[in-house]
């Protein structure tokens, strides 16, 4: 039997974690939205970031929150590099070649990372010793708490830019309708290239927010994939409030789920959400297909 | 209807002699390999079989039917668990007497996949495109999560020893078998009419639905028997190796390796994938000699730079230098009219 105190700190950590969750979902769904592609090396590039955050923190011990600013700029390098180089030749081409190409680049990833830096699980440590916040009868870590105040900033951040700056705008134009964008004197290849940066950005930054409370090995991306995903429909693609409420839900849906089925399940609770979701409802809970906030 | 339609197959398999003597040739070849060559030489052409059965496999689903599964090792795993089970059940905690010759076995591990797919197909074929290679990417999870997490079925980490009555040779006469009638039935399968409507369902899916072909009934099919292909190579698989771990044969280089087979193959014909598993493990073996670790990296990049430079695979280079005549492979590109179809 699951005490109530207990399903209350579960279910407090899961909103905290579903935050991080969330931000890991808005780059995939932003590029998804707009760019009509499903990044397949997403988690991949979440586990690049994260991995950016580790090696920082273990080489210089800066804090990985700041580390989390260089990997997002990292991997909006690497963004813009694959959209020019690789992606552009063939997005126009269906889907297959896509998918397939993006599915490679996640192999790539992977294994480079295993080469490089050993199968060993390693996580960054915030180093705040003894830290925790009471909140009745839950003990909550701070490093916690502060992962999901940053995500949340981050979040608002991006719905800010698409709401309110002339990119944004063009952003939002594009995803709408390319062609009209296009008409409209919008340089959609540019859209394309500033939107994939900034989803493979985000990937970084969720890593490295991750990293701070998760140990990760180079075959974490597959599973992050798949939970981001999880997200995307649960809270509409394209929909930035939505993606938020998507992550809360799964962060909690695991965090109590766990509770029940075992810690060995933890991954399964987001996967067949995810499934269940989709085939119920592909457009999402809360979505309407396409469009911004 | 099926008098005419196997005379087309008859007919159009054996329009090119050329090709069929060259097949029947390598199938003699493979036939000698267990007792001509080194065991661990052997190995390596019984993956090449394996490479075969798995490349067809997806191929029909991926390159004929379009549908970009994700999900393939799933089914190759869950195969090589059920025959597994089926010749050593008492290591799972089954009784006695289920207990199977290794034929019976393999037939088990391919329709249980086979059942597999068409049980979750309906469901699963309610996503298109991106959805669908998603969702069958979650639904190989999904099975791999429940194999490894049950630990008294599948071994767990430390794996499952299988006992097999067959020795080496036996089971790599019976792997050429099944393999030749593998590209056998995938051949007939993509020249009739189940064929014509795959392809037309991979090029427009609503058109092909206004012109009354059901795109649920002919994924279903592609699906089921693609999905029993990779069952039985994963049986064979496990009846050769002797030994399963969910890690390895539920993970996703299976199908990491498969799809390798097909892009640089050729996606959409049937000789690709032969030519594909021929030169995937000839260059894994090149790759594991000169550069162990990176082959993975190296598979990665080589699926990045083919679906870019070459997106017909090496039978797309060939074909199009030997200028091959109509009568090769049936085409997955262009999809005859109606009239085409009818009047076969």
């Amino acid at each position: 039997m699951v005490s109530p105190e207990l399903a209350f700190e579960s279910l407090l950590n899961g909103l905290l974690i579903g935050g991080i969750y969330a931000v890991a979902a808005l780059g995939l769904s932003l590029v998804f939205g707009i760019m009509d592609v499903v990044n397949l090396a997403h988690g991949h590039m979440l586990m690049a970031g994260a991995y950016v955050g580790i090696l920082l923190f273990a080489a210089t011990g800066i804090t990985p929150l700041v580390g989390m600013l260089l990997a997002a700029g990292v991997l909006f390098a690497f963004g813009v590099f694959l959209q020019r180089v690789l992606l552009e030749r063939v997005v126009d081409e269906g889907i297959e070649q896509p998918i397939i190409v993006l599915f490679g680049l996640a192999l790539v990833l992977q294994s480079v990372a295993r080469i490089v830096l050993g199968s060993e699980p390693q996580r960054a440590s915030i180093g705040i010793p003894g830290s925790s916040i009471p909140v009745g009868p839950a003990v909550l870590s701070f490093s916690r708490v502060v992962t999901f105040g940053v995500s949340v900033t981050l979040i608002v951040g991006v719905w800010a830019f698409l709401r309110y700056t002339t990119t944004g705008l063009a952003i939002r134009a594009t995803a709408q309708n390319t062609d009209a964008a296009q008409y409209m004197g919008i340089d959609t290849g540019r859209i394309y290239i500033i939107t994939l940066g900034l989803g493979t950005a985000l990937a970084g930054a969720a890593g490295a927010l991750l990293s701070i409370l998760f140990p990760f090995t180079p075959y974490a991306g597959w599973s992050y994939l798949l939970k981001a995903f999880a997200v995307v429909v649960l809270g509409g693609v394209g929909s930035v409030i939505g993606t938020l409420v998507g992550g809360l839900v799964l962060g909690v849906s695991e965090n109590v789920g766990v509770l029940f089925v075992g810690g060995g399940y933890r991954d399964l609770i987001s996967f067949s959400i995810f499934l269940a979701v989709l085939l119920v409802r592909p457009q999402g809970l809360f979505g309407t297909s396409g469009g911004e906030e | 209807m099926a008098e005419s339609e196997r005379g087309s197959f008859v007919r159009a398999l054996l329009s090119d002699r050329r090709r069929v003597a060259i097949s029947i040739g390598a199938v003699l070849a493979f036939a000698a390999v267990p007792f001509v060559t080194e065991r661990w030489l052997a190995q390596v052409f019984f993956r090449v079989l394996i490479f075969v059965i798995l490349g067809v496999s997806w191929d029909l689903i991926g390159g004929y039917a379009g549908q970009i599964s994700l999900g393939h090792a799933a089914f190759f795993g869950f195969g090589a668990y059920v025959s597994a089970w089926l010749t050593t059940p008492t290591r799972a905690g089954f009784s006695e007497s289920v207990q199977s010759p290794v034929i019976v076995a393999l037939i088990g591990g391919a329709l249980a996949a086979g059942l597999l797919a068409l049980a979750i197909g309906p469901a699963i074929f309610r996503l298109t495109g991106h959805y669908f290679a998603i969702g069958t990417l979650a639904l190989a999870a999904i099975i791999e999560r429940v194999l490894s997490n049950e630990r008294g079925i599948s071994g767990g980490s430390s794996g499952y020893f299988v006992n097999s009555s067959y020795d080496h040779e036996l089971l790599f006469l019976l792997t050429l078998a099944i393999t030749v009638a593998t590209v056998l039935v995938s051949y007939y399968v993509v020249t009739s009419s189940w064929g014509l409507a795959m392809r037309a369902i991979h090029d427009d899916e609503a058109a092909a639905s206004s012109l009354g072909i059901n795109p649920l009934k002919y994924k279903l099919i592609a699906f089921g028997i693609s999905s029993a292909m990779a069952g039985m190579a994963g049986g064979l698989y496990a009846q050769y190796t002797l030994y399963l771990n969910p890690a390895d044969v539920l993970g996703i280089e299976w199908m990491v390796e498969a799809l390798v087979v097909v892009v640089l193959g050729g996606m959409g014909t049937v000789t690709g994938p032969v030519l594909g598993a021929g030169l995937f493990v000839g260059l894994d073996q090149l790759l594991s000699e000169v550069a162990s670790g990176y082959s993975t990296a190296i598979e990665g990049l080589l699926i990045i730079l083919f679906m870019i430079y070459m997106p017909k695979g090496l039978y797309g280079v060939i074909s199009d230098r030997v200028g091959e005549p109509s009568g090769g492979d049936p085409p997955s590109g262009s999809v005859p009219t109606p009239d085409e179809t009818a009047s076969d």
